[in-house]
């Protein structure tokens, strides 16, 4: 049980892998923003092949895609029929009350669905082929022109950096503590969900003490290995660009162009 | 003041006291560690032993800092010099867990050097040395949750290593490990420790580790209450059992062979010289 997945990385040495993770967070960021420009079939459909392009470059079963978009299913599909019922113009098939079924109300559907399901089909293709550390190294790249504006970026980036290697200690905790709960009796599986919320509490205080612990030897540690505060260290860990990346920017491109012919069209 | 001078590390009058706490947790403590020397330093739980090595590299100081002094190869610990001191001593903590920095191993062998702002092309450099110089170089990649404890305790030796200091502290370093990972790690710090020329303090209340040692000391309530060769110390039943420690294997072997009449020279308390004493016996008999 010791080694957790966080978030939802899945190892592998397709082309998708060896984008730099700056690369891929602003394409990522960039196509988001590419969608909400789309305004006509035509540019849907753009927008939707490139999206699929970038699935096709993972070299992932489509599986992985779909266990991404499965927990926002429902939530997807109701916005999609808000859509389609308050949304009367064109021709209208049926009609009761406030609600519609019009022409334009089921493309309106349609398109909400698309959108919704290409953020996070995108958004899957970025965390399951990047490391949530090389995430971590991408955003603190991104934040740092905040530095202007005095943010410790450095700091930031520790903090996340830190934080991501102690989940699976902390997890390994947890489960120490609910074995041991378990073994005097505790139950975490039946019961309604007052019981079991109630049941929890017990496990987060020990929880919630050794992390502070943890902390503080952490600290006494670093400081020992002359930690002075995030100003003028140096760095182990660097990203550097490679020509993989320039794919990413002809993708951006490209996509830009067609995103602006189709428009005017 | 030749005698000085060998001495990497000396306390003088060092008294601690910790917040809210009734009695000091060092009492007016002086000692002296000698350079290249291997020393243990040993007691019961809340004997003081721990703050000592927090003493030394300046994480805790002393209640008066006029009337306390703690010298470290040659630097009189106070506030300006506390970071040259830390340059000196490198400690390895009891909890594997709880000193593992970095995401990776290299990137937690890095951390002292990012902390000195070490140029990376050299850090490269020393980084992977240190790393291969403990064994761990099919490792460097390895996240600290698919590292044994053994494993991430050479990981914080590596780190140690990384910034090249005189002393290393083994803080109950071993305590947390089965038997084999902490033969392995002691195995290392003494190879380790002729490769480098290093002084080890090793803080400890296993009595085997402390059995290594050149050199004893003895804490009990904050106070030094001997100091000895291990062979000197161990022949001190009354004293360890007063403290709660046991005795080593070997000294207790020998004592119960005595109780039944059977007596072994004075002078054999290695496990090697022993089995020869009594496979001697044995065939005299």
């Amino acid at each position: 049980m010791s080694k957790i997945i966080i978030g939802r990385y899945l190892p592998g040495t397709s082309f998708m892998y060896k984008v730099d993770p700056r690369a891929k967070m602003l394409v990522t960021f960039y196509f988001i923003l590419m969608i909400f420009l789309a305004n006509n079939w035509q540019s849907y459909l753009v927008i939707t092949v490139f999206g699929l392009m970038t699935v096709v470059a993972t070299g992932l079963k489509p599986k992985v895609f779909w266990d991404g978009v499965k927990p926002m299913i429902w939530l997807i599909i109701f916005t999609s029929l808000l859509q389609t019922f308050f949304m009367a113009g064109g021709k209208i098939y049926w009609h009761w009350w406030v609600f519609a079924i019009s022409s334009e109300g089921l493309i309106n559907g349609l398109y909400v669905f698309i959108r919704f399901t290409l953020i996070i089909v995108v958004s899957t293709v970025m965390t399951v082929t990047t490391k949530p550390l090389e995430i971590a190294d991408a955003m603190e790249w991104i934040m740092t022109p905040l530095k202007l504006f005095k943010v410790n970026v450095g700091m930031i980036s520790l903090v996340i950096s830190i934080a991501l290697r102690f989940v699976p200690t902390l997890f390994d905790q947890t489960m120490k503590i609910m074995n041991a709960q378990r073994s005097r009796g505790a139950d975490f599986n039946d019961g309604n969900l007052v019981q079991r919320a109630k049941s929890v509490v017990p496990m987060l205080v020990p929880l919630f003490i050794d992390s502070l612990e943890v902390a503080l030897d952490l600290s006494t540690a670093m400081e020992s290995r002359g930690y002075k505060g995030s100003e003028g260290r140096s760095r182990y860990r660097v990203l550097k660009w490679s020509k993989a990346d320039l794919v990413p920017l002809a993708y951006c491109v490209i996509l830009t162009a067609l995103m602006v012919i189709v428009r005017i069209h | 003041m030749s005698a000085e001078k060998d001495n990497i590390i000396a306390f003088e009058h060092v008294t601690f006291t910790y917040p809210d706490a009734p009695r000091p947790a060092v009492d007016d403590l002086s000692f002296a560690i000698k350079k290249g020397a291997w020393t243990a330093l040993i007691g019961h739980n809340g004997s003081g032993k721990s703050t000592v090595s927090k003493l030394i590299n300046g994480l805790l100081a002393p209640d008066d800092m006029d009337r306390s002094k703690i010298v470290v190869n040659g630097i009189k610990l106070a506030q300006e010099t506390v970071w040259d001191v830390r340059e000196q001593v490198g400690i390895v903590f009891q909890n594997p867990d709880n000193q593992f920095v970095g995401a990776t191993v290299a990137d937690d062998v890095a951390f002292g050097l990012e902390n000195r702002a070490t140029p990376r092309s050299e850090m490269v450099k020393i980084v992977a040395q240190a790393v291969s110089d403990v064994g761990m170089a099919d490792y460097a990649g390895a996240e600290p949750s698919n590292l044994s404890g053994g494993q991430k305790q050479r990981v914080a030796i590596a780190g140690i290593l990384a910034i090249k200091p005189k002393v290393i502290i083994l803080d109950e370093a071993t305590s947390m490990l089965d038997p084999e990972g902490k033969q392995q790690i002691l195995d290392l710090v003494k190879r380790i420790k002729d490769e480098n020329d290093l002084t080890v303090i090793s803080i400890t209340h296993d009595i085997d580790e402390a059995s290594l040692a050149d050199q004893v000391l003895v804490m009990d309530d904050g106070k030094l209450i001997d100091q000895g060769t291990p062979e000197h110390i161990f022949a001190q039943v009354d004293l360890l059992e007063r403290i709660g420690l046991d005795i080593p294997f070997t000294f207790r072997l020998k004592q119960l062979l005595q109780e039944r009449g059977i007596d072994l020279p004075r002078d054999a308390d290695k496990e090697d010289e022993l089995v020869q004493e009594i496979c001697q016996l044995n065939s005299k008999m």
